[in-house]
């Protein structure tokens, strides 16, 4: 079986080139460091498997993400490497493919984004940087699939194995090389060039010197490398760094500036671009920051009012009305026991129809994020961001992870790893999870449409704010307490804007919402027939009235604790509990509770449990409280320490308690009760 | 000089970015910004906020203590 391992820097295309190979879907994104782990997919048209590695510049690892590229290499044994390099920014990006062809392996390269080359005036002659390195280099525009079949071919053709284009270091770097080899020459398990491995090492990259103190003495490593800084530093190759990676980025740099030399010819120049006047529109001084505001504003707008609530609302009449009823005969049609046809009915239709109806405002709300991701506006928020992130103890790049977390907090956990400084992206983490993700938006649907409806957006806006304000001051609190303070660093790159496809959009939002539908069908499935049998039995036997049920006494349990925050039900507790399996439960387990057969009849029933200011207090509560199963997952992983998961599950319900209760109390004495 | 002093629009060239803090030089480096390279700065955000800077058609964004690192001359 061939594999084909994908790279290049980051924001170059590498993802669009992967789903173009392998006709399966991944995740696209225009800011930099979207894929976080490797992916793998398999090569259409052809055998073979295609890894996606995160984007690097240079094959010496700086965050957690860029490591994963270099382990790669170190560890796996590739057939093929495909290295895509972004032709509007050639000089950079063919560092990567020196230290690329420097591992030995037969490669391809193609060259992405010409026609952004060329609307900035250059024109790059592929046939000449062919000739250069050695190499195919196959011209494409990954957005729009043009050239994708060459690359392909290239591909089944095993490419091309480098060979004539070694760069000579200068005598002191080679004579460590070969000492370098020579202490490596009874290992004959290694997979790639000692030469590499040497280079790698000499450049101080820290995962390949890990992988060499397994194998060469420590001594003899340290000695050959203090040796070799000493004669450059006499010979004033080196200046005043301890490091050779200046010194011998320098070699490389100047064999790029040949090679672009003989390539590469600027047509004309092009002072005002697209992207120029958006930014100065966007990242305006003064209106940078409100602009972004109005923009949020706008996307709840879309989300509860405009799109998603009309089309929830048709979704809900269908679920409630003709389905159920078609169901309901087609059960009694083929005589199903009336156990059974409770459980469908009250259990896994109530449970699972209760959250689908949500799936339109999910989808609108994905494709928003989706938007910003893919426009390049992302990278932006970050700047703007900045300042008031920094004032807090984090940085402008942490606000990505947030607002992916309004999706879903899982992949805005996971986007933290962009964020270099370890401290800043820790924080980043543990506060993701107050960002409202769509799974709760049911929760503030159900209840602002029966307490606000007048004013749902700015209600269900206001929690959302409430969640970003709340972690920004618990940032501030946790880098001064908890964490020794380290410096704060900000570097953002700002990829140029694009309009997003039409099909990215939709396959991206897809991407993002199946997973919500995929959990309706089968964890909240399982969990609503579950549920509705607490409902349905209790110490009694079966059939017993919803107040004599297991869930009732299990609700009622916590229901008291919950009395000074305004819902001190015990179907307020219950629905509370299950809903740490994931947050749209908390609707399902109510649906089932309350045994309504649609929104309308359950909004009804809630206004006899619920004040409009419990009501609050209950939505600001079900922000705030533990992050969902799937996320305190995603975070042990992440962080690595059990100590921080729990630190981030306790947090949450203390912050909710506390909050939930100020709100409650507090409303009161203001007389909104 | 260095990079706060200059007006916004103006092209300068990098002199020296040792004092830059190190995961932030790395990254200059890795953009291919380093002693040499031609840099302007496009955009302040207010209240000390971050800078855009274009280099090579590459922008990208620092914060003002950085800026503050990087020597330059006309």
């Amino acid at each position: 079986m061939n594999t084909v391992a994908l790279t290049g820097n980051p924001n170059t295309g590498k993802t669009t080139l992967f789903n173009l190979l392998t006709g399966s879907y991944e995740y696209v994104g225009n800011w930099p460091g979207v894929t976080v782990e490797k992916k793998v997919g398999r090569l259409r048209g052809m055998q073979g498997l295609l890894v996606d590695l995160p984007g690097i510049y240079s094959l010496t690892p700086l965050s957690k993400d860029e490591g994963v590229a270099t382990g790669y290499l170190l560890e796996e044994n590739p057939d093929l490497l495909l290295n895509i390099v972004d032709a509007s920014q050639l000089e950079r990006n063919l560092y990567l493919t020196l230290q690329l062809i420097e591992y030995g392996k037969p490669m391809v390269v193609s060259l992405n984004m010409v026609d952004v080359a060329k609307s900035r005036g250059y024109e790059i002659d592929a046939k000449k940087l062919a000739d250069k390195l050695q190499l195919p280099v196959l011209p494409i525009v990954a957005r729009t699939g043009n050239g994708c079949e060459k690359v392909r071919e290239a591909i089944k053709h095993g490419g091309v194995t480098p060979s004539d284009l070694q760069i000579n270091y200068g005598d002191i770097i080679e004579q460590a090389i070969d000492k370098l080899s020579f202490a490596l020459s009874f290992q004959t398990d290694l997979t790639m060039p000692k030469r590499w491995l040497a280079l790698q090492f000499l450049e101080g990259n820290e995962v390949v010197t890990t992988f060499l103190e397994k194998r060469i003495d420590i001594g003899l490593l340290d000695q050959i490398y203090q040796q070799t800084v000493e004669q450059c530093r006499k010979t004033g190759l080196v200046k005043n760094h301890s490091s050779l990676q200046p010194y011998m980025r320098q070699i490389r740099s100047k064999v790029i500036s040949e090679i672009i030399a003989s390539c590469l010819t600027q047509k004309h120049r092009v002072e005002k671009t697209w992207t120029d006047r958006i930014d100065n529109i966007v990242t305006h001084r003064l209106w940078g920051l409100p602009i972004f505001l109005l923009f949020m504003f706008l996307a709840f707008k879309l989300t509860f009012e405009w799109v998603g609530v009309p089309l929830s609302d048709l979704l809900d009449g269908f679920l409630g009305g003709p389905f159920t009823d078609w169901l309901r005969v087609g059960m009694e049609s083929i005589s199903l026991s009336s156990f059974l046809q409770a459980a469908i009915l009250d259990g896994a239709v109530a449970g699972v129809g209760g959250v689908l109806v949500f799936v339109p405002q999910i989808f609108v709300l994905f494709l928003i994020i989706s938007f910003i991701e893919d426009s390049g506006y992302m990278a932006r928020v970050a700047m703007v961001m900045d300042k008031i992130m920094e004032m807090i103890g984090l940085n402008g790049k942490s606000f990505i992870p947030m607002i992916i977390g309004f999706g879903c907090n899982v992949p805005g956990v996971m986007a933290a790893r962009s964020i270099e400084q370890p401290k800043e992206r820790l924080l980043t983490i543990i506060l993701t999870p107050l960002m409202s993700c769509s799974a709760r938006l049911p929760i503030y649907s159900l209840f602002v449409g029966t307490f606000f409806a007048q004013n749902q957006a700015i209600i269900v806006l206001s929690i959302y704010v409430l969640g970003i304000v709340l972690s920004l001051i618990l940032a501030k609190l946790f880098s001064i307490f908890l964490l020794r303070h380290e410096s704060s660093v900000f570097f953002i790159e700002l990829p140029p804007y694009r309009m997003p496809q039409g099909r990215t959009l939709i396959r991206s939002t897809w991407e993002k919402g199946k997973g919500f539908i995929r959990k309706a069908g089968t964890f909240i499935f399982g969990g609503s027939i579950v549920i509705w049998f607490l409902s349905y039995a209790g110490p009694g036997g079966l059939d017993v009235s919803m107040n004599d049920s297991f869930l009732a006494m299990i609700g009622g349990v916590i229901a008291p604790l919950f009395t000074p925050l305004g819902f001190g039900s015990w179907e307020a507790g219950a629905a509370l509990l299950t809903g740490f399996l994931a947050k749209e439960v908390v609707v399902s387990t109510m649906n089932i509770i309350y045994a309504a057969p649609d929104a309308l009849s359950l909004q009804s029933l809630l206004e006899s449990q619920f004040t409009a200011l419990g009501a609050y207090s209950f939505m600001v509560f079900v922000l705030l409280y533990v992050p969902c199963l799937a996320t305190v997952a995603v975070i042990r992983k992440e962080t690595g320490s059990a100590k921080w998961t729990w630190f981030s599950v306790v947090y949450g319900l203390a912050i909710a308690y506390l909050v939930s209760f100020l709100i409650y109390e507090g409303g009161k004495l203001l007389g909104f009760a | 000089m260095v990079l706060t002093d200059v007006k916004k629009g103006q092209k300068v060239q990098i002199v020296d970015i040792t004092n830059v803090n190190a995961l932030i030089r790395r990254r200059l480096i890795d953009l291919d910004v380093v002693e040499g390279t031609m840099v302007k700065i496009k955009r302040v955000l207010p209240f000390g906020g971050p800078f855009t800077l274009e280099a090579g058609g590459q922008l990208f964004g620092i914060r003002r203590r950085e800026a503050k690192m990087i020597e330059v001359s006309y």
